[in-house]
């Protein structure tokens, strides 16, 4: 063991206090520093994740005191999995924007990098946490950098997409603290295992409406049909790394906190038939609307609410096929977006309203850039032999296994319109008949074109041999299935 | 129309809200499982805290305050970040106006005792009602008044900076110290001395008092980046 799970929180806490002194003594190193934690937190995702898929889960207590006294973390194969990805991706966002818009000064530089490093830790701690008050002060800390980093650009739109969000993160985080009064008031207790072992002695009207709030709050934060106003404006007005990782890290983060809730903590009938509804409706509504974007970043954002809503679908199984199949898609859909985000954005550099009817034949101009974006568009549609295939074949297996065939069709038919606006976007990147753009091109960084490589690289690596990852995928589903275990793994520690 | 149906939407919500929450009757002892008497006896038996509400906050519950004080950090960094390019040159002000003599004298004289109150209230936040948020706010208005007081009244962003940088350096420093010199994060590894004295509960003074500066270093901050924001209206 190299460490404990709680340095996933305090060491990068700690850096960030860290981060205005060491400014004052070299610039460069507001940059660099998060860089270095993230990269080694990523070593120690993946030791810890190595120890737990053969030792059994890691429960950590914090400040010596036994659950359910005080706060604990649970790092799982289901938790690590998630961390994992979210590091590394957050590593890549890194990566990426190291020279993002050279001419940003130290200051912004300096925020930028504070806020971003906040938002995974904020993410990785959502996830690892056992008790749900912690879980709403993680929120919190993702919801507030998630604001900041929206209104990046200072501008009148940017002003805008991040008071929306704020509205809304308002809203959520009052809901999230009603309801987490209700399961106070009638268990006496805010540690997950806990409330999980004594959930069912609690009144049902209680326990429906403290449900009903918990998804309200977290469907803000997941992006969910009706819930996802926000969504669009913020992703297309934060800079092109943030919007990859709210793709990637901040809807994973919350997607698993309704998971949580509704696999381990609540046991209402009905909880899982509900997920396959509202998922649909969101996986519908928001691929329709995709379809209608001029701007490529609108038309990725809903994208990204679609693929959430069939994550989602997958979940609401209530099968280990169908967390297999969603964890699945949430893997590739971290890898996939955040390169669609990344090698959109340097497609659109220099254009003002960043329309993809200003993307003519920029397949000559910018060629590695397009074919990757062209890669990322085959890769999530789901055409083999990319990565997306396998995760959208497992979900229509799990799907095939209810007998839900219905939405078997019905998510077939949504991939059939995926097809047509992706496709839409790579015909003009290499469509020569029309004029081509005249819009000034930008070269992407090096560190830039490095990090859209690797995801590139990983799109065909998880396509060929998928069984690099399934071996993770079906202990990591394996684990959240077994509820009971949880409950007795975090109970059974004592001081 | 349409508003009339928003509405009474909100309206039929808030009342199966309202009469959700009546239902609970809080203040009255209705579960008898919970961590509530443990919290209660533990507290002063092996803490040795007077302020029950302190030991919750800082030990029982210790990690959630570091995320509160993230949070607050978080804030005033966004806060800094939006406002960047629309800051006056140092001195400058959006609101221009002189105020009385009352005002100016007053203030000299009534600062160092808000100073001290905050302080206070902030050192002794395990013995009495109170700790560093609270004592953090107080300092913070102490800054306020000299700022509304006199025009030229500068505070150094860089001192700010540095004061907040150490104070939460020291709180996630315990944190890691309680990992090293105990067995979990933010675990208590000082003696924790004799009940009602100051100097007892281990770590949970210092990490109040490194809370406290940390608090009155970041209000003072945003007041002070507001007070120097660039209005539309003046250019």
């Amino acid at each position: 063991m190299v460490g404990t799970p709680v340095l996933f929180i305090a060491i990068p806490l700690l850096a960030a206090f860290l981060i205005p002194l060491l400014g004052m003594i070299w610039k460069e190193l507001v940059r660099i520093v998060p860089g270095l934690v993230l990269i080694y937190l990523l070593i120690l995702a993946v030791n810890l994740l190595d120890h737990v898929m053969v030792h059994g889960p890691i429960i950590e207590i914090i400040a010596g005191w036994a659950p359910p006294i005080g706060i604990n973390l649970v790092f799982s194969a289901f938790s690590g999995f998630l961390v994992t990805i979210m590091i590394f991706l957050g590593l890549l966002i890194w990566l990426y924007s190291y020279r993002f818009k050279k001419n940003v000064g130290y200051e912004p530089a300096k925020k930028y990098f504070l806020l971003l490093m906040m938002l995974i830790t904020g993410s990785v701690g959502i996830v690892l946490t056992g008790d749900i008050f912690n879980m709403f002060v993680f929120i919190e800390i993702t919801g507030i950098s998630a604001y900041g980093l929206t209104a990046f650009y200072t501008g009148r739109d940017s002003a805008e997409a991040s008071f929306k969000y704020l509205m809304l993160g308002s809203i959520a985080s009052t809901f999230l603290l009603l309801a987490i009064m209700i399961i106070y008031s009638q268990l006496g207790t805010l540690n997950m295992a806990d409330i999980a072992n004594r959930i069912h002695t609690m009144n049902p009207t209680y326990k429906i409406i403290s449900l009903i709030f918990f998804i309200t709050a977290l469907g803000i934060e997941a992006e969910i049909f009706p819930l996802n106003g926000w969504a669009p404006d913020a992703y297309s007005e934060a800079p092109g790394p943030v919007g990859a990782a709210f793709a990637g890290i901040v809807v994973k983060a919350s997607v698993y906190a309704i998971i949580r809730y509704i696999f381990t903590i609540f046991d209402v009938d009905g909880a899982f038939n509900f997920l396959i509804i509202i998922g649909m409706l969101t996986l519908i509504i928001a691929e329709m609307a995709a379809i209608r974007q001029e701007k490529l970043k609108r038309m990725l954002a809903y994208s990204s609410i679609g693929q959430m809503g069939l994550v989602l679908v997958a979940f609401g199984f209530g099968t280990e096929e169908g967390v297999y199949a969603a964890l699945f898609l949430m893997l590739n859909h971290a890898i996939i977006k955040s390169l669609l985000f990344f090698s959109g954005s340097y497609l659109v550099y220099n254009s003002k309203d960043k329309l993809i009817a200003e993307m003519n034949g920029l397949g000559k101009k910018l060629p590695i850039t397009s074919f990757l974006f062209a890669l990322g568009a085959f890769a999530i549609i789901g055409l083999p032999p990319f990565a997306g295939f396998w995760s959208k074949l497992s979900v229509l297996t799990a799907a095939a296994d209810k007998n839900m065939i219905f939405i078997m069709s019905l998510i077939l038919f949504v991939s059939l319109i995926e097809l047509v606006y992706y496709l839409r976007v790579v015909n003009r990147l290499y469509n020569s008949k029309e004029k081509a753009s005249s819009i000034e091109v930008k070269k992407p960084t090096a560190n830039a074109l490095i990090t859209m490589l690797v995801l590139g690289g990983l799109i065909l690596l998880i396509g060929f041999y998928p069984d690099v990852v399934t071996g993770v995928l079906h202990k990591a589903s394996a684990a959240l299935m077994d509820k009971s275990q949880y409950i007795h793994n975090v109970l059974s520690i004592n001081q | 129309m349409k508003k009339i149906l928003i509405i009474l939407l909100l309206a039929g919500l808030g009342f199966y809200i309202a009469t959700t929450y009546t239902g609970i009757g809080f203040g009255e002892p209705h579960f008898k499982h919970g961590v509530k008497d443990t919290y209660l006896k533990q507290t002063v038996q092996s803490l040795h805290v007077a302020n029950t509400v302190t030991a919750i906050v800082v030990n029982f519950r210790g990690f959630d305050t570091l995320g509160e004080v993230t949070v607050l950090f978080l804030a005033v960094t966004a806060l800094g970040s939006i406002l960047y390019k629309k800051r006056h040159e140092v001195g400058v002000r959006s609101v221009l106006f002189s105020s009385s003599s009352i005002v100016t004298a007053g203030s000299k004289l009534l600062f160092p005792a808000i100073i001290l109150l905050g302080a206070y209230v902030f050192i002794h936040g395990h013995l009495t009602p109170g700790g560093g948020f609270q004592g953090g706010v107080i300092i913070a208005t102490g800054f306020l008044l000299m700022l509304l007081a006199y025009r030229n009244y500068s505070v150094s962003h860089i001192i700010l900076s540095i004061v907040e940088s150490i104070a939460g350096i020291t709180f996630a420093g315990i944190g890691l110290l309680g990992l090293i010199y105990g067995e979990t994060f933010l675990q208590n590894f000082l003696p924790v001395g004799v009940l009602n004295n100051v100097f007892s509960g281990g770590i949970i003074p210092i990490i109040y008092i490194a809370v406290g500066f940390k608090v009155a270093a970041e209000l003072t901050g945003v007041i002070y980046t507001i007070l120097h924001e660039k209005g539309e209206s003046n250019g």
